[in-house]
């Protein structure tokens, strides 16, 4: 049964809403890991190689949507699907989406639409 | 409509008429004079006219009604002092010196074609008066050919001056359009992020209550008291300034100890600072400091100085200090942390003006705590400066009533 369970990389500078989301993805049955800023977010793809991404946009450095660039970009990554999850407004998101060619969004703070939206991109994969 | 041969010039239209009127002014507006003498006037009498008057330039010379010439000062001297001596000339009609062709122009001339015209004239012409008629022939009055120069100059002086002005406010309006929608993405995303994280683990702690994992609630709850403080930090920023934009926040004045409330405050920062290496200690020669100001707003103050100083600095010290200096109080504030960078300085008091992008921004805030504290400030009739060196970390200076 274990094996079965779906793996998800959470991908956040905001230490307070990664161990949250970290907690609740877990108690919804997924395994979960967590990348604490946006650099060297690709080799921990490459290492985890997870069946979701769940992708920040404000970061300092390297924000979410440029971050979906260089993970679509490389071989190893570039078929992980990639989903922003951000407190942005939903038109910047809708936005970054299309601008980015990531597979969709999910704003942070309604649980049931995380908790509906990851069950849905990980059932397309 | 019918269209008239001097069609461009001639003003029917209403709306036609508001839309040109500033380049199109018709010269008969603009008539400075309306001196006219009979052709059979003597030299003499008319040469009187122009000695009595000093500001009299030209007169025309209108026969029933209708102009048939023009003498102005000049040509009315040069003739008098070439036949100096012929002292019967004064009485001779002055028709015989006038010029009988000078420029005629129609009342509704346009200002720009009269000028043209003018200008075309020999160059001893030039500044000749232009003889205006209507459009039955009769004498309407004299142009001032350097008055209408002034005119024209003054005019393309005005249009150039208003449309800098209408450029440099379209530049201005622009600036600002960047900087509020720019705030608004900012402040969005810096209100829902709190909301976010106390949503979800107010969640969590809801999961682990009914599973009765009793040792998680206390960790979760700390990071949700952490969570809602900052939210509302930032909500009373964004009310502040509401309130000091709507010119309701006011001083309420009242006797206090400035060094018991510093000490306060320093208490606070340090729960601010949190684990960071960061020292933070208060500097006076005083045991106490009374001072009749605004407690509340002197806190607010002094704590936004401070939240900032424990957010940017990673290392060090913070230190305040308190000096009366000539009745005044003088309280500053200063860390060991990156500093700012002189171009960075005047940014920093506008509201909304964050340094950093808000996409790529390691510091969270709203950038308006520095703006409402400026206001603060002020209130008591105080001001407040910086002084900063990049990479040496920054003081802030702040002279209270």
């Amino acid at each position: 049964m274990e094996d079965q369970k779906k793996t998800i990389l959470v991908i956040d500078d905001d230490e307070n809403l990664l161990t949250a989301t970290r907690d609740l993805l877990e108690n919804w049955g997924y395994r979960v890991y967590t990348h604490k800023r946006g650099f060297g977010s690709t080799v921990a793809i490459d290492l985890v190689k997870p069946d979701l991404v769940l992708l920040d946009i404000n970061m300092p450095g390297l924000p979410g949507d440029r971050l979906a660039g260089l993970i679509k970009s490389f071989e190893a990554t570039k078929n992980v699907p990639v989903v922003f999850y951000s407190s942005n407004d939903e038109d910047t998101l809708r936005k970054a989406v299309s601008d980015s060619k990531v597979t969709g969004y999910i704003p942070k703070g309604d649980l049931y639409e995380l908790r509906q939206k990851v069950k849905q991109y990980l059932g397309r994969s | 409509m019918p269209i008239r041969p001097t069609g461009p010039k001639e003003i029917d239209g209403g709306s036609r008429e508001e839309e040109t009127v500033h380049v199109d002014t018709q010269v008969g507006g603009l008539i400075t004079s309306m001196e006219h003498v009979h052709p059979g006037a003597m030299v003499k009498h008319t040469a009187d006219r122009f000695f009595c008057d000093v500001t009299l330039e030209a007169v025309a010379i209108v026969d029933c009604m209708e102009p048939v010439g023009l003498i102005t000062r000049n040509r009315l001297l040069m003739k008098l002092f070439r036949l100096y001596g012929y002292e019967l000339y004064g009485r001779k009609p002055i028709i015989e010196m006038a010029d009988t062709c000078p420029l005629f122009v129609h009342s509704e001339e346009s200002l720009d074609v009269a000028l043209d015209m003018a200008m075309c004239r020999p160059f001893q012409d030039i500044y000749d008066e232009l003889v205006v008629v209507n459009s039955n022939g009769h004498y309407a009055g004299l142009l001032s050919v350097k008055d209408l120069v002034v005119r024209q100059s003054h005019a393309l002086a005005n249009s150039i001056v208003q449309k800098e002005l209408a450029n440099a406010k379209a530049s201005e309006l622009e600036k600002m359009g960047k900087v509020k929608s720019q705030f608004l993405a900012n402040v969005t995303h810096e209100l829902r992020s709190p909301v976010n994280a106390i949503i979800s683990l107010a969640e969590l702690m809801q999961m682990s209550c009914g599973k009765g994992y009793i040792g998680q609630l206390k960790d979760r709850l700390s990071l949700l008291i952490s969570s809602a403080a900052s939210l509302k930090a930032i909500i009373n920023n964004v009310l502040d300034l509401s309130k000091i934009e709507a010119g309701k926040m006011t001083a309420i004045y009242e006797e206090f100890d400035a060094v018991r409330k510093l000490d306060e405050v320093v208490e606070t920062a340090r729960v601010l600072i949190g684990n960071k290496p960061v020292g933070a200690r208060l500097v006076t020669s005083r045991q106490s400091l009374c001072i009749e100001s605004d407690p509340v707003k002197f806190r607010q103050i002094i704590l936004n100085l401070l939240s900032n100083a424990a957010k940017f600095t990673e290392r060090g010290e913070i230190t305040v200090r308190a000096e009366i200096d000539g009745g005044h109080i003088l309280v500053s504030v200063s860390d060991t942390g990156p500093g700012i960078k002189p171009e960075d300085m005047e940014k920093l008091f506008t509201a909304f003006g964050q340094i950093e992008d808000a996409k790529t921004k390691r510091h969270e805030g709203t950038g308006l705590g520095l703006t409402v504290t400026r206001h603060l400030v002020g209130l008591p009739g105080g001001d407040i400066r910086l002084e900063s060196q990049w990479g040496r970390g920054t003081a802030f200076l702040c002279g209270c009533l």
